[in-house]
């Protein structure tokens, strides 16, 4: 219902880009709506990094073209960053600067941040006890840290993460997914590319995967991994309730597993499947819904093709 | 703008290169003094009179006031083309440029920003310059004529120190530039350097064998950059500027000609800028 009635952050058409004759991104309709926790997956190269720079006005569309907050972001860009906040893959900050003065630089560029709400960011990402360690210090965890508090300088209302757990321990990488989560739930907009499933599974809604630039999947999480979603049955006679199952047209896989039969059909159609092998003498003696994850789910349609 | 011109003063002023560069300005300025009035006081006797009084003339006041802008403009160009070229290029290195351009993408003002920094930079490099070198000119003019004949100190000359300023100021503007362009061409700092002063050294041997090769090739000097910063300079030397061969072109046509080199420099590094893909 939230996505039907609330505002268009992010709205991409037909969003091309050729480095020569590479095809970084190919066609992509993307449509982000506020308060979404947006997924954004797809392998290495499958130009996920490309799209944000196109998102953020770094990079130029070869053809087609990126709406953030409803303006077109070649026009825009002035009146569209200072609502967003970005953590890059591999975040560049001054070497040569402490973590405070990085941050308040940083700050200076957008303004309108206090010294307090920069102070309540090293807080929350743990580093108020080395803000003023040069950054050149600091561990890939402390980095990591730094850029995310960088991110939320502004308090933006999209947020844009591209591998925001990447060198963080088990622990940061769990407060990171917790804070993800309560973005969420605060209203904020947050797309969130990741290479780790299970962290996209786990914060978003809505997800998209590219491959080769181009959009194979995109929706609900819950919707794509229905998608994958199979009946499993231990049944009398396997072979018997095999032959059975093969004529039905609405079955659109069918496979087995030792003395289990895998039946690609909604569990809707569960009743219907043991009433058709209850007519044919086969009696169900066990019958569950098996569900992707959105890893399989991944992998499946990232290799087909 | 002003906002951003305070961010990247801030950067130089952090950066250990800034003050590095300034004491080596420093250094040189002493180097450059101390060693030619070394030089006065040990010349050989068959050394001609003219030449050692041309010498000394350089190290007392008022002549003292050309060596120190000239020596501004000559060290203080390369020294500029060192920072200048390794504050753009490095942002390109550290990722830095890319996560200032996704909270202000307005490039034209980061890069304007930049420029006006540097000219800042410039300026006060200048007046350090000032300061130092009077300082040591006041000693050496102590040591040589005994004490300091301020009678020179019209209001006119005063006004003709402030012409002075600002050829050395326009003459590092061009310097600016070109490092400017080199860094973000190469998107590198080592690229902006070895640019920079790659063209700096090779345009004065080339300026040399143009005018030492005679007929039109000695006309092609006038078009350099080199050879007008030169021709800027020597407004007010009685003795000329250091390093200089041939004829100088007159001021207006060095003012021209440096003007279109740093309009080009400046319109071609926004250009390439603003048009050019920033990715990782």
């Amino acid at each position: 219902m939230l996505r039907k009635d609330s505002e268009v952050v992010v709205r991409t058409e037909h969003l091309t880009k050729r480095f020569g004759n590479l095809v970084a991104v190919e066609d992509l309709n993307l449509e982000i709506h506020q308060g979404e926790v947006f997924g954004f997956l797809g392998p290495n190269g499958a130009g996920k990094s490309t799209t944000i720079g196109m998102m953020l006005g770094l990079i130029e569309p070869t053809a087609g073209q990126v709406e953030v907050f409803g303006l077109d972001v070649r026009n825009n860009l002035a009146s569209i960053l200072p609502r967003v906040g970005v953590l890059m893959e591999n975040p560049g900050f001054y070497p040569y600067l402490s973590g405070w003065d990085n941050l308040h630089l940083f700050a200076q560029v957008t303004g309108g941040v206090a010294d307090h709400r920069i102070e309540q960011l090293l807080e929350l990402v743990e580093l108020s006890s080395r803000t003023k360690d040069k950054f050149k210090t600091y561990s890939q965890g402390m980095k990591q840290r730094l850029a995310i508090a960088c991110a939320l300088l502004r308090d933006p209302e999209f947020i844009i993460l591209d591998e925001p757990t990447s060198g963080l321990d088990p622990a940061g990488m769990k407060e990171i997914r917790d804070l993800i989560i309560r973005l969420g739930q605060e209203g904020k907009t947050v797309f969130l590319s990741s290479h780790r499933l299970h962290e996209v599974e786990q914060v978003c809604g809505q997800v998209a995967i590219i491959k080769q630039g181009r959009m194979i999947a995109q929706g609900m999480m819950k919707d794509l991994l229905k998608r994958g979603e199979m009946l499993q049955l231990r049944v009398t006679e396997p072979d018997r309730a095999m032959a059975v199952l093969r004529e039905q047209s609405w079955i659109s896989s069918l496979a087995r597993e030792d003395d289990l039969l895998l039946l690609g059909v909604s569990a809707e159609r569960a009743t219907e499947v043991s009433a058709l092998l209850a007519k044919n003498g086969i009696f169900v003696s066990e019958m569950k819904t098996r569900e992707d994850t959105l890893e399989s789910f991944f992998l499946e349609v990232t290799e087909e093709g | 703008m002003a906002r951003l011109i305070r961010v990247e003063l801030f950067k130089l002023r952090k950066r250990m290169m800034t003050w590095i560069l300034l004491a080596v300005l420093v250094a040189f300025f002493c180097m450059i003094f101390l060693g030619m009035y070394a030089a006065a006081g040990s010349a050989p006797h068959d050394m001609p009179g003219e030449g050692l009084e041309a010498l000394k003339a350089l190290l007392q006041f008022p002549d003292a006031f050309n060596t120190i802008f000239s020596t501004a403009q000559s060290i203080g160009g390369i020294l500029l083309i060192i920072l200048a070229a390794s504050a753009v290029g490095s942002e390109y290195g550290w990722g830095t440029v890319r996560q200032m351009l996704s909270r202000r993408g307005i490039r034209s003002h980061y890069l304007g920003a930049k420029i006006v920094s540097f000219i800042i930079i410039a300026l006060i490099g200048i007046v350090i310059s000032l300061i130092v070198g009077v300082a040591l000119a006041s000693f050496t003019t102590i040591q040589l004529a005994g004490s300091i004949n301020w009678d020179f100190m019209s209001a006119s000359y005063v006004g003709e120190l402030f012409k002075m300023f600002g050829w050395t100021a326009f003459a590092l503007l061009v310097y600016i530039l070109l490092a400017v362009l080199f860094a973000v061409v190469g998107r590198s700092a080592l690229v902006g350097i070895a640019g920079g002063l790659g063209y700096y050294f090779v345009e004065q041997i080339a300026i040399a064998i143009f005018n030492g090769a005679g007929g039109w090739l000695a006309e092609i000097p006038n078009y350099l950059i080199g050879h007008n910063i030169n021709a800027l300079m020597a407004t007010n030397q009685p003795y000329g500027p250091f390093m200089t061969t041939g004829t100088l072109p007159s001021l207006l046509h060095a003012s021209v000609t440096l003007t279109i080199y740093c309009l080009v420099f400046l319109a071609l590094s926004l250009y390439l800028f603003q048009k050019r893909d920033i990715t990782a």
